[in-house]
């Protein structure tokens, strides 16, 4: 109610400083879309030919015909799902352990988690590469996904959110008869959704876009994600078919994330509410 | 022995004792309220008997078998907790079925229980709802529910009633000592409001400083309390108690209070420590407003209570002592006025130098 009665009454200046400034944001999404919409050799001599007709779906035709963006893809879409899948997982269970249970060290240990997210992780590339060279993990599946589950950040967010709920409810389901493990299966981590969807949706979000260590350890193109990807083929002119072609491939890469958006959208606007208050 | 018995309990916490050795044996059925201040140690006494803590000495034993080594689910105890505790994201029907299902209790016998508690209750209409849907009241009445299904051997309450209104805890104060005739179990209350534990309660266990302090059934705590702390506790407003001297006497205890009013008491004589010095102490009730001049001692009313059917006045004897005294609801006691005051020293208690309390004889 009360940010409905804010909108009624924002002044017609400030409604059109944000008209403008959404105009100045939206305009390169169109713009790519436009370019995406048209055909190769139109565009050539003068790009600005996207602003008027014919549009043509060649270009995404093409795609699925004739390169490599599908098994990018997918590629991305197995690395994406399989971190937030990891990270989830991981992050929950020591998020219940570090607000739940009592072992040595337990506070030291999560301070040291606390430290990792002062770890840039350029810090440390060049022996994750020699790492991940020795294991033999480099382009595979488990060699993009595995670092992407050091997830300090999800384990703190687990365990404060964790911490804020009553002990009392882990003791009620204890005079109930069930173990540690019914306790965070079926008391906790339902409770916990909230808190996972807004992990799942920022691990998927983060993990969809990385660049760094897909480019460091997949060479192989056929192991690319579709950030390395889309880059490979701009910079090599030769995989390039021109700039509608290019502009397909993005428009195309930022379907699945554009719908992550939509469905989360509430998740992710009180995600980044909460982190703006904090 | 059936019924619940406690053996020299100890508990610390980080080096700080919390209950220092309490025995205590609670009789099948009987429905028992822990009273006292916070911190006295009874919620902690709860939760050892609940197994959500563990005691560092001693033994809990129910129906002749020893459940302190049992985890909280195995121990045929039954708890119902302050903030209710019921699962959020669960029905009301899911909550009463959680422990069942844990103790792998058949689906059709689930059901049946859990209908049977819902009836008893008046809950049936609420069992698809969620605790974030239903008022106060009728949380409590789930959680009390929850706990019923198991038919536990001993029901734990940790001051059940202590998030309602005014109105719904009366209401559910009355439902509870009902519910506690169609139950065949034992009843444990953690309470700090004594009218709770006074028209609840069999027997009160009334705890302070660790130890318990008396156990005993409602009149008696209030009648014959064991030592001035008891007397000081239980009953509103607290029982006036004065520093006296004995005075001679026949086989009763003849005291003088510090502005040299006598008062004849029922307290037998023998068997009261040695030495002059004692403690006099009087319900409000026994001290009764008069005219000045009229009564065992004159004093000023500093405050006046009108409650309806009486007066609450509290006043001040000429050596500074404040004395609380009863009056008509019509008083016409003011603030400064000088009154006389009747104490009626049959109805008065003494409190030795340790603080141990002496009584007329039992009726």
């Amino acid at each position: 109610m009360a940010a409905s009665v804010a909108r009624d009454r924002l002044p017609p200046l400030v409604w059109a400083a944000v008209l403008i400034g959404a105009a100045i944001m939206v305009a390169p999404l169109i713009w790519t879309l436009l370019l995406s919409l048209k055909s190769n050799t139109e565009l050539v001599g003068n790009s600005g030919a996207a602003l008027q007709p014919p549009y043509t779906l060649g270009n995404y035709v093409a795609i699925f015909g004739s390169s490599s963006t599908t098994r990018w893809l997918l590629n991305s879409a197995v690395v994406s799902l399989g971190t937030t899948a990891g990270v989830l997982i991981l992050a929950s269970l020591a998020g219940y352990g570090f607000a739940r249970l009592d072992f040595p060290f337990r506070r030291s240990l999560f301070v040291l988690v606390l430290l990792g997210l002062a770890i840039p992780s350029q810090a440390v590339i060049l022996h994750q590469h020699q790492l991940f060279a020795d294991l033999g993990l480099h382009n595979s599946y488990p060699g993009l996904i595995l670092p992407g589950l050091i997830g300090p950040f999800g384990v703190f967010f687990m365990t404060q959110y964790m911490r804020a709920i009553p002990k009392e409810l882990d003791e009620a389901a204890m005079l109930d008869g069930a173990s540690r493990f019914t306790i965070f299966w079926r008391v906790i981590l339902p409770l916990t959704v909230p808190a996972q969807s807004t992990l799942a949706v920022f691990t998927f979000l983060g993990s969809w876009n990385d660049y760094w260590w897909p480019l460091i350890s997949a060479t192989r193109s056929d192991m690319y994600t579709l950030t390395v990807g889309l880059a490979a083929s701009q910079m090599n002119y030769a995989q390039t078919s021109g700039l509608g072609f290019l502009m397909a491939q993005a428009v195309f890469a930022s379907i699945p994330i554009f719908m992550v958006y939509i469905i989360f959208q509430k998740q992710i606007v009180r995600a980044m509410a909460g982190a703006a208050l904090k | 022995m059936p019924g619940l018995e406690l053996r020299n309990i100890r508990k610390a916490f980080k080096g700080t004792e919390v209950l220092a050795g309490v025995e205590l044996a609670v009789a099948p059925r009987e429905f028992i309220a822990f009273l006292g201040p916070s911190g006295s140690g009874k919620s902690t006494l709860l939760r050892i008997v609940a197994g959500l803590e563990t005691a560092d000495e001693g033994e809990v034993v129910l129906d002749d078998r020893r459940i302190d080594t049992l985890p909280p689910g195995d121990r045929g105890v039954a708890m119902v907790f302050q903030h209710y505790a019921l699962y959020p994201h669960m029905t009301v029907r899911e909550n009463m079925a959680f422990g069942l299902k844990n103790a792998r209790v058949p689906r059709g016998e689930i059901d049946a229980l859990v209908s049977d508690a819902a009836k008893v209750l008046e809950i049936e209409e609420l069992l698809d709802r969620k605790p974030g849907q239903m008022s106060g009241g009728q949380r409590q009445r789930v959680a009390i529910g929850r706990a019923i299904v198991k038919k536990p051997r001993l029901f734990l309450l940790d001051e059940p009633l202590s998030n309602l209104d005014a109105a719904l805890r009366l209401r559910t104060r009355v439902e509870l000592a009902q519910l506690r005739q169609r139950v065949d179990a034992g009843v444990i209350m953690v309470t700090h409001d004594q009218a709770e534990a006074m028209t609840l309660a069999d027997r009160i266990v009334v705890f302070n400083d660790r130890r318990i302090q008396q156990v005993a059934p409602p009149m008696e705590i209030y009648s014959r309390p064991a030592n001035s702390f008891v007397a000081r506790f239980v009953g509103s407003p607290a029982m006036t108690i004065l520093p006296a001297r004995l005075d001679g006497g026949g086989d009763f205890a003849r005291v003088v209070l510090g502005n040299d009013a006598r008062v004849d008491t029922r307290v037998p004589r023998n068997g009261l420590p040695q030495g002059e010095t004692v403690e006099i102490g009087m319900r409000p009730e026994s001290v009764r407003v008069c005219g000045l001049g009229e009564g065992t001692t004159d004093a000023e009313v500093q405050l006046v209570e009108r409650l309806g059917e009486r007066s609450l006045v509290y006043a001040r004897l000429r050596d500074g002592a404040a004395i609380t005294a009863e009056d008509e609801g019509t008083t016409s006691a003011k603030v400064g006025d000088q009154v006389g005051l009747r104490i009626d020293g049959a109805a008065a208690h003494l409190f030795g130098p340790d603080g141990t309390g002496y009584h007329r004889q039992a009726a």
